[in-house]
Formats: C-alpha cells, structure tokens, sequence
C-alpha cells in the first residue's frame, strides 16, 4: 500500500465516524439556538437511540417478524427515531425548557443530571443492561476493492445514510416553513412570536428533530462496532459538544464540518502517532483545546454566542 | 356610535416585578390612527406587550374586535389579525429581505396571497425589492425599517401597532416612515401608534393618550392634545 492509499483509507474510516459525531453535533446546534441551553443529555439521546433499535428488534424476534432484512433495518430505524424523539420532547417540556431562562449554570446541571438518569434507566431496566449489547447482522457483509482501498458494504450504506440524514435535516432547516420559525426563533425568539410562531410547538420540534438525528446516529454506531452498551453516551456528548463548538455553535453547517473534522482527527491519530489507538481521543481533544485557544468562535462562527 | 377595535379597561401589568401599567383605559376606533404619547419608561412598551400576551396582565381586560384577548398567548393574538412593527425594528439578522418578509406572512397558507402582498410591499418600498436576496442584517438602518414595517404588512393585518418608528432614525426617514404609516391607514387598516416625537404623531393621528408613570394623565383628539398643558409642557416645548 503505498502512502496514498493510506491516506485515503483512513479518510474513509474518518468520514465514518465524522457523519455520525456530525449527526450528534446538530442536536447541540438546534438546541442552543432555540433555547439557549447547552444540552449535556444529548448524547445520552443517541445511546437510547442504539437501545430502542435493540428493544424493537427483539420485539419483531418475538412476534416472528423478521424476514426481510431490508423491512426490519427500515422499522428499526424509524421505530428508534419516534421513540427516541418522542423521549426528547418530553424531557425538554419537563426539565429542559422550564431551566431554560435560569443562569446557564443551573440548565448545565440539569441536562448533565437528566443523561445520567437516562443512563442508569437504560440499565436498570434493560435486561442485563451493564453488559455490552450485541447488534444483529442485517446489512450485508463483505467488501469490494477501489485500488488497494477496502469499502465495506455495510458502512457504505451506513455513510450513505447519514448523508441523507444530514441533508434531510438541512432541507427541513433551511428550506421549510417550519424550518423557517426554527431559525427565527434562534435569531429573535420574541420577534417570531410576534409573526405568529407558536414558541413552545417550535421548541418541541426541534428536540423532536434534535432527538431522532441522534437516534440514528446510535443505530449506525451499534451497526459498525456491531454492539452497543449504556454508557457510550457520556463520551458521545462531549464529542457532539466539541464537534458543534468547533464549527461554531448555532451554525448547522458547522457542526457537521467539526464533526466530520473530529472523526478525521481521531481516525488519523490512530494511525499515525505512537500509541495512536489508544491514544486517539486525546489528540483529538487537544486539537479542540488549541481551536478553542486561537480560534474560539469556531470555523464558522461569528461571534461568540451566536445563533442559528 | 363608533366602532372601538381595541380595548383596554383598567389594565395593570406587571414587568419583572414592578408595576408598569396601573389601570390604564385606552380604546382605538376602528379605521382611525390612535396614538399613545409619553417620555422613556412612561410603560409605553410594557402596554404593547400587555395586549401581545408578553407580560402578565394582573387586572384589567383587553379586547379585539369584541373579543377578549387577556393572556391570550401571543401567537393567537397575532393570529386574530394584530400586526407589530417592534421598537428597535426587530428584524431577522441572518435572513434575507424575502425570507423576513415572508416570516412576516407566517400565519398566511396561500402563498398567492404572499406573493401579491410581497408585490404591494415591493411597491410601497422599492428599495427592499433592490435588497431582496440581501442579509437583513447587514442593511442601513433606513432599509432595516422599511423590512420591519414591510414584514408588518405580510400578514395583511386589520390593526397594526407601531412601536416607536421614529427611534433611532434620521429626520428625513422619520417624515418618510410617518407617510407610510398614513398611508397604511388611508388604504384601511387601523393603527396604533406608540411614539416619543408628540409633534409628528400628532399630526397624522385622530385621538391619543398620554402615558407618565404607568398611567394614563391625558387624553383626547388631535387637536385637544396639541393644545393641551401637559403636551405643551413636556414635549413641544421648543
């Protein structure tokens, strides 16, 4: 393999991982703008996500649907992401939103305290629910070769999937009247009510968005690792945080190119540097840390605190 | 008998805590231009927030075209045909003309209604059809308050409140923003104007009301206000 080649692999590999901290980093993004609350949470969303994929899965097991992997991958990801929106509204409506004009300082330990409940919920509740959780085999297995580059069927689908999901939510945002209230609302929440815009519908669809983008972003994840487990969302909020931070909080945009920074960084550290794969995350994050030093508006950010 | 719009009995409001209306009496006729005078921190805010369901109205009732409207939210209100150009213009930073004007039309479905009224705004102020795909944010002062008043109109309202137009504006655009208000009000819609600069309101509007201290101490027609002690004393005394 000639160094290229490497590179190229490890792009691969780095997107991968980039679409889903992108699809997590949105959530943060949203959410800032409408509410101004900094949703530590969050990434318990996408663990949950993983987990009510798990729950619908042994459910279609028990009443002997499971046939049609393609039909059983669709109900898994469309299942997951009602369920785990509908989890969203309702958290935001009973200890998000009401934090929400409170110092930053009071909706930081509340969000942070809610992930934590929503993770010792997941294992109480889930049978055997501190141990790893595998994921079925549904996508199909194998590889084909571009030059000396290795693609996997599954995580071929898996990209393709978070780029429409990505590009879904973008059309939803920029593109739709009610995308149109949800950036209102970001820039001058007042000013939307004024033109009519019901604040508090607009807030609950925007954590409905913010909760299933999330959910998807855990399928994918239990399908690539090819397991799950209840704690992974801790870890996955403070990447989404990062990745939304770096782009530049309350830019959509951005957060989707600091996740998809965050995922090469990670993937390249683990490549290249001694003790790399152990290690990966704690350069990543030192990157973030000297982003944040020189640059901390973020990539496209304009000022600090701004929106939407 | 004449038709009154809007009403408000004996409302008080409260604004973080403190009273800013106490048992404030305004009524604006159907068809006219009323206005509402008084100096900063008169509460003159506090009352356009009171009729937008935007702060807690304590006592009091206040109607629209006979209905009740107390602490009814604010995008019902808006909703029932009520229409408000904001102090300080309160535009869209990061939109577009169009898309502030068309934010403006939020409660409208017919998009051929839209398009019509985006025509008339066009119309009443060519210069934003210029600025159409431009970021309302980075536009002068003068075009924002075109948008405002502009995105004011989208919603074809039957009452539009104008909160202090004239904040902020050089003289010339002030004398052109009062026009359009004329204007607005010449081809049938009734308005509420809440201003500082009592000379000009004066002269385009039929009835107003003088607010100090959260409370109503003057009323009367145009003319009545022009020459009355409190209206000479504190605000055309030049």
């Amino acid at each position: 393999m000639t160094f290229l080649d490497i590179l190229l692999q490890q792009s691969i590999n780095g997107l991968m991982l980039g679409i889903m901290y992108s699809l997590v980093a949105v959530g943060f993004t949203l959410y800032f703008g409408v509410l101004d609350v900094i949703n530590f949470a969050h990434g318990d969303f996408f663990m949950l996500g993983g987990f009510m994929a798990l729950m619908l899965y042994a459910i279609a097991e028990a009443v002997g649907f499971a046939g049609n992997a393609l039909v059983v991958v669709i109900y898994l990801f469309i299942g997951s992401m009602i369920l785990t929106g509908v989890v969203g509204v309702v958290t935001e409506r009973v200890c998000v939103k009401p934090v929400s004009k409170a110092p930053m300082l009071i909706s930081l330990l509340v969000t942070l305290g809610l992930g934590i409940a929503i993770r010792e919920a997941v294992r109480v509740l889930y049978p055997r629910g501190s141990d790893p959780k595998g994921f079925p085999t549904l996508m199909p297995q194998g590889s084909f070769n571009v030059g000396n580059i290795v693609i996997r069927y599954e995580n071929l689908i898996i990209f393709g999937l978070g780029i429409a999901v990505i590009m879904a939510v973008n059309f939803l945002i920029n593109r739709t009247k009610m995308g149109a209230a949800i950036r209102a609302v970001a820039q001058d929440g007042e000013a939307a009510m004024m033109m009519g815009v019901d604040l508090d519908r607009t807030i609950d669809i925007t954590f409905l968005i913010g909760s299933a983008v999330a959910a998807v972003a855990g399928i994918m994840n239990g399908f690539y690792y090819g397991q799950t487990m209840f704690n992974i969302g801790a870890m996955m909020g403070v990447i989404g945080f990062s990745a939304a931070v770096i782009g530049g909080l309350g830019n959509i945009y951005g957060a989707i190119v600091g996740g998809i920074l965050f995922g090469l960084l990670e993937t390249f550290a683990a490549a290249a540097l001694p003790y790399g794969a152990e290690n990966k995350r704690v350069f990543a994050f030192l990157i973030v840390i000297l982003f944040l030093v020189f640059r901390p508006t973020g990539i496209l950010g304009e000022k600090i605190f701004e929106r939407v | 008998m004449t038709e009154m719009f809007l009403t408000l009995e004996g409302v008080t409001a409260a604004y973080s805590n403190m009273e800013a209306l106490r048992r404030v009496n305004v009524q604006v006729e159907k068809g006219k231009i009323a206005c509402l005078l008084g100096s900063n921190g008169a509460g003159k805010s506090t009352l356009i927030k009171a009729i937008l369901g935007l702060v807690k109205v304590v006592e009091g009732r206040i109607t629209f075209d006979g209905e009740d409207i107390t602490r009814e939210k604010t995008h019902r209100v808006v909703r029932r045909g009520i229409s408000i150009v904001p102090e300080g213009k309160r535009i869209f930073p990061k939109m577009t003309t169009i898309e502030n004007l068309r934010m403006g039309a939020y409660i409208e479905q017919d998009e051929q209604a839209i398009e019509e009224r985006l025509e008339r705004v066009f119309e009443l102020f060519p210069r934003l059809e210029e600025r159409a795909h431009q970021i309302a944010g980075t536009m002068s002062g003068g075009e924002q308050s075109m948008l405002s008043i502009g995105r004011g109109l989208m919603s074809s309202p039957r009452l539009m409140i104008f909160d202090e137009p004239s904040l902020g504006l050089a003289p010339i655009l002030v004398e052109q923003n009062f026009e359009t208000i004329q204007r607005i009000n010449e081809e049938g819609t009734t308005v509420f104007l809440v201003e500082q600069n009592a000379s000009l309101t004066l002269e385009i509007a039929s009835y107003g009301y003088v607010l100090q201290k959260g409370k109503v101490v003057a009323e009367g027609t145009a003319e009545q206000l022009t020459d009355s002690e409190v209206i000479q004393s504190a605000y055309l005394k030049s």
